[in-house]
């Protein structure tokens, strides 16, 4: 419930007011792209969490970059069925996986 | 491939033009439907409320009492005509002018300071006429309760002369049960003490009176405010109590509008308060007591300065809504730097400076940065063209580069959302404040709290904005983007016109400073560049010999 308010913030975020904040994040993914997937793959209190770590982060003392989001935890229960893959998750060692997002994940729909 | 990224160009510029035209007609709208009527509404109510002078009724009912439960609905409403001739006692001070009536209530305060007038000029009175008065008792027995509204109050003086020492008023009220004491001391720089007395035991409640009615509108908050022995604040606004509400162990109670408050306390002994809707379910304040009690009250101006004189805390009754853990400490910095320049405009310049000077490390390194791209321009050009059609590609290639190259253009979202706050806590401040209402800063500029009459900082904002622009290397791939940027200063200038003077100030000096840095860090660069130019030239020379 939370997380789908803050999801829709963000969203409205990235639509509507991204033109003021355009050309100020440091990173790759961007500050809310980076929020939003955080938000999408992890828990609600780590998500918040490495969101604000992500934007203090985010100034002319760090040198910025690619900064993909990282999530802990046990993948089990392997499914055998076709699915849409929304995110990879590469693994990282120490049962940890980068996050990075299938950019065709949407358009495939599209079409 | 290349349909697509057509089709998400359009799109954006879609979204993009629809989010500007949402929001003007937002603000616009916002303007025109909500503010305005509220200003109608509000100047309608005064106007009535002056027809209301002669013929006026009030409801004089005891809150229902806690304790006393033989009385649990004062429904009876007893009558009661005010009227100016009324006026038992007038007390100067050096700040104000106190009316005291026939019920030994403080008919009307008018302040004397020269900065408190209205937009006719004349001093400004706080009390509106058909509200609940300060000091006003009301007795949880309803006989006694519908007696004290018909028995006039006797008081030892009719004039008093409060400018230069402290002087002492008693207003003695007989009944059929009971003999209602008031003793006042009024000190010369506005605030008073009371001591009430009932005799015979019996319980009754007095009010600090209904808030001020000066300037209750919807930019900052007016009603009822109570600060708890735990520290905390409970603030009922206006029109939101819908029922009697009780409150233990309470400091000081403060009915306030924008920018003044009527406030009861006593920092020795707890207070039991209970808040009791009016006609407009707006907050009415009841202290109770039993015998006897004391109390201190202050009726004017929030002003920082007066208010801690008397007591650290009551500061408290100043709130900037709920931003006031930030607009606060802003406020006392402004405070600070005014009593060393005295001018509260070129407060503001300093203040921004010294922010700007703060944040220097900062913006220091990241210009350095975005200079240094300058140079490696060609490589940049280079990625954009390999990946032009992919635009998520062509980020993520760049993101790669600028990690190589240890150089990043972008100044970073923390220092962008750092700007929010402050930008926020000065609106709040100049809104909120007193002290900044009316205050000069030069030529035009005559009051920072309202905006500029001519639109020249507004203006000037907008241009300093875009030579900012102008003069900033800028890394933005999206022809269309660029455009819409370019054209952001046009929309900031057009938001900015009614905001108060002293905002649009602080953006324009902020962004004034921003191109002084950038100015200097590009000279910089292009001195250094000329060096090792003629160093290399100096080096292929030598070599040949």
């Amino acid at each position: 419930m939370i997380k789908k308010i803050i999801l829709l913030f963000l969203a409205f975020y990235q639509r509507f007011l991204t033109l003021f904040s355009y050309g100020s994040c440091r990173f790759y993914p961007t500050c809310s792209q980076y929020s939003i997937q955080q938000f999408e793959t992890n828990s609600l209190f780590k998500a918040i969490y490495f969101t604000i770590l992500r934007i203090l982060k985010c100034n002319q003392l760090f040198n910025g970059g690619i900064d993909y989001p990282k999530v802990k935890l046990n993948l089990h229960n392997i499914q055998y069925k076709k699915i849409d893959v929304k995110y990879w998750y590469i693994p990282d060692g120490n049962n940890q996986y980068l996050i990075i997002k299938n950019w065709n994940y949407k358009n495939e729909k599209k079409h | 491939m290349k349909k697509n990224t057509d089709l998400t160009k359009q799109d954006s510029q879609k979204r993009i033009f629809i989010a500007m035209l949402l929001s003007f007609v937002f603000f616009i709208g916002y303007d025109y439907l909500y503010i305005q009527p509220q200003q109608e509404v509000y100047e309608k109510q005064q106007a009535s409320a002056q027809v209301l002078d002669t013929t006026k009724s009030t409801q004089n009912s005891a809150p229902q009492s806690s304790t006393n439960k033989l009385s649990p609905n004062n429904a009876v409403a007893p009558t009661v005509i005010l009227d100016s001739s009324e006026i038992v006692t007038t007390i100067t001070t050096k700040k104000n002018i106190i009316k005291i009536d026939s019920f030994g209530r403080i008919a009307q305060v008018t302040l004397l300071d020269k900065q408190y007038i209205d937009e006719n000029g004349d001093k400004i009175k706080l009390f509106a006429v058909d509200q609940l008065r300060p000091l006003e008792v009301r007795f949880s027995n309803r006989d006694i309760n519908n007696e004290a509204f018909k028995v006039n109050v006797v008081s030892s003086s009719s004039k008093l002369d409060a400018r230069l020492k402290i002087q002492t008023l008693t207003l003695t009220q007989t009944m059929s049960n009971t003999t209602l004491v008031k003793t006042l001391k009024f000190y010369p720089d506005g605030h008073y003490d009371i001591n009430i007395k009932a005799t015979n035991g019996v319980e009754f409640f007095v009010t600090p009176g209904f808030r001020p009615n000066v300037i209750a509108d919807v930019y900052a908050d007016h009603g009822a405010l109570l600060k708890m022995n735990d520290g905390t604040l409970t603030i009922v606004e206006d029109e939101d109590l819908d029922k009697t509400v009780h409150f233990n162990g309470i400091k000081f109670a403060s009915a306030f509008d924008r920018y003044y408050a009527t406030i009861l306390y006593n920092f020795n002994r707890s207070l039991e308060v209970s808040l009791m809707p009016n006609n407009n379910e707006s907050p009415q304040i009841f202290i109770h007591a039993k015998d006897s009690i004391n109390l201190s009250g202050y009726v004017g101006p929030k002003s920082h300065k007066e208010l801690e004189a008397l007591n650290k805390e009551l500061t408290d009754t100043i709130e900037y809504g709920w931003f006031t853990f930030l607009a606060k400490p802003m406020f006392l910095l402004l405070q600070f730097m005014h009593d060393y320049i005295g001018n509260w405009g070129w407060t503001i310049v300093l203040v921004t400076v010294l922010i700007k000077l703060v944040l220097y490390p900062l913006s220091y390194k990241g210009m350095v940065s975005m200079n240094k791209l300058k140079e490696l321009a060609p490589k940049v050009k280079e990625i954009q063209e390999k990946y032009k059609h992919d635009k998520q590609k062509s980020g993520a290639k760049m993101m790669e580069f600028y990690k190589r190259e240890e150089v990043n253009p972008m100044g970073g979202c923390l220092p962008m959302l750092l700007q929010i706050p402050v930008f926020f806590s000065i609106y709040r401040v100049l809104l909120n404040s007193i002290e900044l209402k009316g205050s000069e800063w030069i030529l035009w500029i005559n009051d920072l709290a309202s905006m500029d009459p001519y639109y020249v900082l507004p203006i000037l904002m907008g241009i300093t904005m875009y030579l900012q622009q102008l003069i900033t290397p800028n890394q933005m791939q999206d022809e269309l983007q660029k455009k819409l940027f370019q054209f952001l200063p046009v929309i900031f200038t057009f938001f900015f016109l009614w905001f108060p003077a002293g905002l649009t100030l602080y953006w324009f000096i902020n962004n004034l400073f921003t191109i002084g840095q950038q100015y200097y860090v590009n000279t910089l660069f292009t001195k250094a560049k000329i060096v090792r130019h003629e160093e290399h030239l100096n080096h292929k020379h030598n070599t040949k010999d």
